[in-house]
């Protein structure tokens, strides 16, 4: 018998949409042989929640799912009371998702003081100040399976991942959803004239694409292993960071027509600059059909 | 050596622009500026290869002239409506002082497209005055001052009617000194930008 | 009594009353709401179509279908394309197997004191994820389906490899739930046929029939589904009497006292909605002929469940011929949202029944929306005078194990009932 890692999987205010999400991970007999729900929302576990809210069950890894407030129960019981009971025994706690990082959507929720686990959007929460080192967060409405598994295979090997201040794998997130979109060259080279329904353009000048600010792997390590929402010509809603979700999600706010929002640590003179460089060129086979007769 | 190059360069351009602004683009050859300059015809052209490189280069050099002025005003700490008053104080206080510089830019890049089709595509040439101007207007929408709009709506506003008051300055049948307009312009065209 | 149901996409508690050894009432509770109605309160219309899909994890997409044909509505003379509405129609039905797939391996079989198969649930649940994401860029959670059409443009390759994931599904039912070629289940028109079939469908179904628990679950004999497509027909069944003619004018939502969840009836009667009732209004021969033998019972329930896949991916094949491609995938509204006042609804069929978005509209800004859950006609609790759908199908049962596999035949999803 292997010595499998024991996990507790809570939701808290939650769609469950990152339990089903995980449900895609396409090595799940490999991940089930590695590692043990203590409980789990979906997958059949030794405990019932009366018991993991009632007993304290040895457990090696703690994961939360949704947004967290004191007046949510679970069984009768807080979440918070649970999440402090299994924080004190488990070895790491990983936020999955954005409600249990940031307070995502359901921090609109309606309970008293919602947030994320370390994080009110992107303010710094009091909440859980001792557990911080203890805590990797995996943000993402929902979080990509292979972003949360790959991140407990981490945890179980003892390998040191980098966190930024969100702390979250640099591994995953020191990348943004722009880097790799199939739709890149009509963003370099500023061919601002994209029109949904179509396999040409680009999302960011007009219809509220976050990709170029917005950090993650989606683009890198694609969804459901073929695909992502901007190479299939949705915009990126910028689900990974405390701002998700922002208003007026198809639409780019823009100041005098120039975007308010720019790629990532990519100054406004720098990105005016290129920008009007790259406008003064017609590239004829951006504005035409990608594929064409 | 680099810098004395540079030095040498900014002399051409500016006796050149003086050149052109006294005889015309045209009727001015590279004969006649090398002379202006007691340089031998050979000499300049290790500067600048032909007339049509010289004027791709000096229009370049206007823009980052007035580019560089106004990142200074953009970087104040003062409302917008200030920083439109300074940019056109700005515009006018070079046609004063510079008068070739405006002269150059309103009759020859602006009338003469042909000369520079070839590395002076669309904005390329004056990008670093462009881009401030975006600046000028982007914080301005940004900060609430000024009205959401397209962005060649609003340029054209500003930089036609400047352009416009230089030009009749330079016909000479404005009555006052531009600067004397200073204070109607800044309320026409903040008034015409803002969202109040 | 009272016993926390768990592993429903959330929790609810049950409180049984018993008399004379036998279920006489049970009391319905789902303990938590997330208030998604008043988070799109005040928001852009179009965010609606990023939010809702957020309402459940395993069939937000059916809500982001409901949403977009609910802000559709609120226009005049739209425009969609042939090819748009084929697109959703798809997606949906991925959905709706992928559901399937998940409620039969990972809920029912433990029930019948069969090991959960997480494996059988989840590969052929990836194939469907994969087939949704080949137009919507991911599952769960994408917002591809926009007012006016959807966002993606697809290829003749995306076909092929669509054609794949629906070929690999199929192959999977094939060697699993009814070991047999898929042409002889759809066409089997005899319930009791099915019981000599191997694979896990017919095991669980034999099971059923040796355990006698053939007279389980029944409730009121009474179905309805709003949800029309070109394949389901809106209609309700009344005792095998199916007639078209109804309004979601006459649907009503009512608040309980007890629980977060809201009751949901037609003109003042409770329906059972879900693959039961579409197949009931659809007249399904297979689904007829075990109605016939063995009532609203969870055989018939689940047989309809389990047999919708089949049907879904035999149909998704028929709707992938009709697709032209040089069709525009978009036609972008003539009126722009923020220029409209104005009211819509939809009602789409989702895995657990029919599903209904209604959203008013003010200069483009929500003022009003409205869900109602299929899980809400059939799970909701009624008042001893007036039992809710599920209620009634445990009334008389003698012990709550047996209870709970009723209550879940239904297939709970927590979340979605209380939003």
């Amino acid at each position: 018998m292997k010595n499998k890692m024991r996990v507790l999987w809570l939701s808290a205010i939650a769609c469950n949409g990152n339990t089903h999400a995980f449900l895609n991970y396409p090595y799940m007999e490999q991940f089930l042989d590695d590692f043990e729900f203590i409980y789990h929302p979906v997958i059949d576990s030794e405990y019932s929640l009366e018991d993991i809210v009632s007993k304290e069950i040895p457990c090696d890894i703690l994961l939360i799912e949704g947004a967290i407030s004191k007046e949510f129960q679970r069984a009768d019981v807080s979440v918070v009371d649970i999440i402090e009971k299994y924080s004190k025994i488990v070895q790491k706690i990983v936020t999955v998702g954005t409600c249990a990082t940031f307070g995502g959507i359901f921090r609109e929720s309606g309970y008293e003081e919602t947030s994320g686990m370390h994080f009110d959007q992107d303010k710094p929460s009091q909440k859980f100040q001792d557990l911080i080192d203890k805590t990797i967060s995996v943000s993402g409405c929902p979080v990509h399976p292979e972003v949360l598994v790959n991140t407990l295979y981490a945890i179980k090997k003892n390998a040191a991942l980098k966190l930024d201040n969100f702390l979250r794998p640099k591994e995953f997130y020191a990348y943004t959803i722009h880097n790799g979109c199939t739709r890149n060259e009509y963003f370099e080279y500023k061919v601002d004239n994209h029109q949904f329904g179509k396999l040409e353009g680009c999302m960011f000048y007009d219809h509220g694409c976050q990709a170029p600010f917005t950090h993650g792997s989606c683009n890198k390590i694609l969804w459901n292993e073929i695909n992502s929402k901007t190479r299939a010509g949705l915009s990126c809603m910028g689900c990974t960071e405390p701002t998700f979700p922002r208003q007026n999600l198809f639409s780019t706010k823009k100041n005098m027509a120039i975007p308010e929002n720019l790629p990532v640590g990519v100054g406004k003179r720098v990105y005016l600059t290129l920008a009007g460089i790259s406008k003064a060129f017609k590239i004829d086979r951006l504005e035409k059909k990608l594929i064409d007769d | 050596m680099l810098d004395k190059k540079q030095l040498k360069k900014e002399q051409i351009m500016q006796s050149a622009l003086e050149l052109f602004a006294s005889k015309g683009f045209y009727s001015t050859t590279i004969p006649d500026i090398a002379l202006s300059l007691k340089m031998s015809v050979g000499n300049m052209y290790n500067y600048f290869k032909s007339k049509d490189v010289l004027a791709r280069e000096i229009i370049k050099y206007i823009s980052e002239y007035l580019g560089k002025k106004l990142r200074e005003i953009n970087e104040e700490d003062i409302s917008t409506k200030e920083k439109t008053r300074k940019i056109i104080e700005e515009y006018f206080k070079t046609a004063s002082l510079k008068p070739e510089m405006i002269d150059y830019f309103l009759r020859i890049y602006l009338s003469n497209r042909e000369v520079f089709k070839d590395g002076c595509e669309g904005m390329i040439c004056v990008n670093e005055f462009v881009t401030e101007i975006m600046i000028y207007f982007e914080e301005g929408v940004k900060c609430k001052d000024l009205r959401e709009q397209d962005f060649f709506s609003a340029f054209g506003l500003f930089m036609g009617y400047l352009g416009g008051m230089v030009f009749l300055k330079g016909e000479n049948v404005l009555p006052k000194d531009l600067n004397d307009y200073v204070d109607d312009i800044t309320f026409n065209i903040y008034k015409a930008l803002s969202t109040e | 009594m009272i016993k926390l149901i768990e592993k429903i996409e959330g929790e609810a508690k049950l409180n049984f009353n018993f008399k004379d050894n036998k279920i006489d009432f049970v009391d319905i509770e789902f303990m938590s709401t997330r208030n998604i109605e008043n988070i799109l309160r005040g928001k852009n219309a179009f965010d609606a179509l990023v939010i809702n899909p957020r309402v459940c994890g395993i069939c937000g997409h059916a809500h982001l279908i409901a949403t977009v044909q609910a802000l559709e509505d609120c226009y005049d003379n739209l425009e969609l394309s042939n090819k748009a509405k084929i697109i959703r129609e798809l997606t949906l039905n991925f959905e709706l197997i992928q559901n399937h797939f998940k409620w039969y391996y990972l809920t029912m079989l433990p029930l019948f004191g069969h090991k959960q198969q997480v494996l059988k649930a989840t590969f052929p649940s990836q194939l469907m994820g994969k087939a949704i994401a080949l137009f919507g860029g991911q599952y769960p959670h994408t917002s591809y389906a926009i007012v006016g059409g959807v966002v993606c443009e697809i290829t003749e390759i995306d076909i092929i490899k669509l054609q794949h994931y629906i070929a690999q599904t199929i192959k999977f039912v094939e060697d699993n739930l009814v070991k047999t070629d898929s042409e002889n289940f759809l066409t089997c028109k005899d319930a009791d046929v099915l019981l000599d079939y191997e694979g896990d469908l017919p095991d669980i179904l034999r099971q059923i029939k040796k355990e006698e628990l053939l007279e389980y679950g029944k409730s009121y004999d009474r179905f309805i589904s709003f949800g029309e497509n070109s394949y389901f027909k809106k209609g309700k069944s009344l005792k095998t009497k199916v007639s078209h003619n109804i309004s979601v004018e006459h649907v009503k939502e009512s608040e309980m006292p007890s629980s977060f969840a809201k009751n949901v009836s037609f003109k003042d009667k409770y329906y059972e909605v879900g693959p039961l009732a579409r197949a009931m209004v659809n007249k399904t021969p297979l689904i007829a002929d075990a109605h016939k033998k063995y009532g609203d019972s969870i055989f018939s329930r689940i047989l309809a469940r389990v047999c919708e896949i089949s049907q879904l991916l035999e149909h998704s094949k028929k709707l992938i011929k009709d697709l032209d491609l040089s069709e525009e995938s978009y036609i972008e509204p003539s009126i722009d949202i923020s220029q409209l006042n104005s009211s819509g609804y939809s009602a789409v069929e989702a895995a657990r029944g029919t599903l209904i978005h209604k959203v008013e509209i003010e200069n483009g800004i929500i003022k009003n929306y409205e869900i109602i859950t299929p899980t809400q006609w059939n799970l909701s609790g009624g008042t001893k005078d007036k039992l809710g759908v599920s209620q009634k199908a445990m009334i008389g049962l003698s012990d709550i194990k047996t209870a709970e596999l009723v209550f879940k035949s239904f297939d709970v999803c927590s979340v979605c009932t209380t939003h």
